[in-house]
């Protein structure tokens, strides 16, 4: 059994502080796609502000959802993105660091588009992946996310010190995989009759792991023979970790160590800002 | 592009969810007994970020100040983890049944203490052949639960202790159902008739493991288990929301499957303490309810002693009960009264 976080570790003396920020860094990215989403506006000014350089997000915008299902699953995760960020921002008060710079845009370049390529969803540009398009594309824009929210709280898990913080970070890890497993849900049941939304979580998954190093973290929602794949675990049944350096790798959108680009164009804020050499 | 009015919408929506929690609570058995500073506190107000007193956390600064684990006394790793597992041979039992039509093989479930039997369990002819595939998929986790979490304790793993699976009317099935509104005096529920009881047999203890391990985990000392519990926890968390997504899109159709969500998980939190920490599916505003979560975004704790009140089906403090005829086996088996 491997500790998720020895990269992070390594990094010298990384506190809860350190940890709780790089947290909050990646809800201010989901709740952002997920605020637009719903309502075509994103976090309010004041809930933006802290260390660090702030940065706006951009590209975002309102889905026209066709199935009011859908609708209603992604008015519930907004909701509690959004009270993921303020909870994160409450408990880190003047520690916490402002909103980077958070592109989730639909250019062809941009950070979707980009991992859609890289997913095999979309050729070269001047192609690009519009995640706001409908209620699929919405879909497939949030499993790009989800799964790494679990793994993310997973691997950080042994490095927080405070009890209080870890009992509250076991709250989130558990909330953002209802969330994933709500997406995969829907992704897999539309599947039956779209195969092509569970070639494309296959796809997804398969840009993920081949950016976050040689082990495989990752699972898309094909069945196993005649068992569904909702839930993504490894031979013992327990969810896959991934340390803060993997993590950066898939929302920068790189196998290497950089401390910038895809979703974080200038970087998330905070000390822990690197990801991992692959 | 940020337009603050959109936002309070959301930050509205917010309240309202946690309104519909309160009005909930109103209703419930035991809110009768809360004061109001505790009915706040159940449904938490970060998602104002006021700072209230219902706030449960609020540790402003760069370097948090640890503050020391909750008090269960003495309890090993070891004792946490056979606790688990006692849950995890009960689930795991279920869905195999439910999807096979067998327990699971002898050589998984001997151990320390008294060694007991499965009753009544049996396979689901189900109809909806994605409900059949999520049944073996979690079928499947759960097993392999019990093999991880036995194999992590060695020779101090519990055995399985007798276990109630069975449908008839005094079953610790039925008497859940009972407690929940679904059925009458002297009547049966069936959790293996078809898809729809299936999915509500599987809705009455799937939240509950979320709870369970999320509780726990302050309490483990050892950092590889602490990780593996994390681990759990979040398949945990996959299966609850699974169940949940099916139960309410199929809602969608047959109301009265939002309705029994609601129900039991109103039963299951007469069981527990008197702070809400429970929810059904029902829409609440323009939202679904997938995630059972506070005001803070955060799914709820439950003590191991909450968790035996559920599983024993009592609110009083007792060492049997329920799906656990004769107890759970280990250090940890008292629910708590009250």
């Amino acid at each position: 059994m491997t500790l998720g976080g020895q990269k992070l570790n390594a990094q010298s003396t990384v506190t809860d502080a350190d940890i709780l920020n790089f947290a909050l860094n990646l809800e201010y990215l989901e709740a952002q796609f997920y605020l637009f989403a719903t309502t075509g506006a994103g976090l309010p000014a004041n809930l933006l502000t802290g260390t660090g350089t702030r940065g706006e997000a951009t590209g975002g915008r309102k889905v026209n959802f066709t199935d009011p299902l859908v609708a209603e699953y992604a008015n519930e995760i907004a909701a509690d993105e959004l009270a993921h960020v303020v909870f994160l921002r409450n408990a880190l008060g003047a520690a916490a660091v402002a909103q980077p710079t958070i592109d989730i845009g639909i250019a062809p370049n941009g950070a979707f588009s980009t991992a859609a390529r890289a997913a095999g969803l979309i050729g070269p540009a001047p192609a690009f992946f519009d995640p706001y398009a409908n209620d699929e594309n919405f879909l497939l824009g949030a499993f790009i996310f989800e799964d790494v929210g679990v793994t993310a709280y997973k691997g950080a898990s042994p490095l927080i010190t405070n009890k209080t913080f870890l009992e509250a970070a076991a709250g989130l890890l558990a909330v953002e995989a209802y969330h994933a497993s709500l997406v995969r849900t829907v992704l897999f049941r539309k599947g039956i009759q779209t195969p092509a939304l569970i070639d494309a979580t296959e796809g997804i998954s398969n840009a993920r792991d081949s950016l976050d190093g040689s082990t495989d973290l990752d699972q898309g929602v094909r069945p196993i023979g005649n068992q569904s794949n909702i839930a993504p675990l490894d031979a013992n049944g327990l969810a896959f970790s991934r340390n803060a350096g993997q993590v950066l790798n898939i929302v920068y959108l790189t196998g290497m160590a950089r401390t910038q680009g895809g979703f974080f164009p200038n970087g998330v804020n905070g000390n822990i800002r690197t990801s991992q050499a692959n | 592009m940020i337009n603050e009015d959109q936002a309070f919408k959301i930050l509205e929506a917010c309240d309202e969810r946690r309104e519909a929690r309160r009005s909930f609570l109103r209703y419930s058995s035991s809110a009768a007994l809360l004061s109001g500073a505790t009915l706040l506190s159940a449904c938490g107000g970060g998602g104002r970020g006021d700072g209230g007193a219902s706030d449960p956390i609020l540790i402003p600064g760069p370097s948090p100040t640890p503050t020391p684990t909750p008090g269960t006394g003495a309890l090993g790793d070891a004792d946490i983890l056979n606790f688990a597992l006692n849950l995890e041979y009960l689930e795991a039992q279920f869905y195999s049944f439910a999807a096979f039509g067998t327990g699971l093989p002898d050589n998984i479930l001997n151990g320390t203490g008294q060694r007991g039997q499965v009753t009544g369990g049996r396979q689901v002819p189900f109809t909806d052949q994605l409900v059949a595939q999520y049944a073996r998929e979690i079928a499947t986790d759960e097993r392999n639960h019990v093999v991880f979490l036995r194999a992590a304790l060695g020779a101090s793993a519990v055995a399985q202790p007798t276990i109630d699976v069975g449908t008839g009317p005094n079953s610790a099935f039925s008497n859940a159902a009972r407690a929940s509104g679904l059925i009458g005096a002297g009547a049966s529920f069936d959790a293996y008739a078809n898809d729809e009881n299936f999915l509500l047999a599987a809705f009455i203890f799937e939240d509950v493991g979320v709870t369970a391990y999320k509780g726990a985990a302050p309490l483990i000392t050892s950092k590889t288990f602490l990780e593996a519990a994390a681990g759990i926890l979040a398949a945990e968390a996959y299966h609850a929301s699974l169940i949940r997504t099916v139960l309410y899109g199929k809602g969608l159709q047959t109301p009265s499957l939002r309705t029994a969500t609601e129900q039991i998980s109103g039963a299951r939190d007469s069981l527990d303490d008197p702070s809400d920490k429970d929810q059904g599916v029902q829409k609440i505003g323009n939202m679904s309810n997938i995630v059972p979560v506070d005001g803070n975004g955060l799914a709820f704790s439950r003590s191991a002693g909450d968790v035996l009140n559920i599983v024993y089906l009592t609110a009083a403090a007792a060492s049997q009960g329920g799906f656990f005829p004769d107890g759970v086996n280990g250090t940890i088996r008292l629910s708590t009264a009250g």
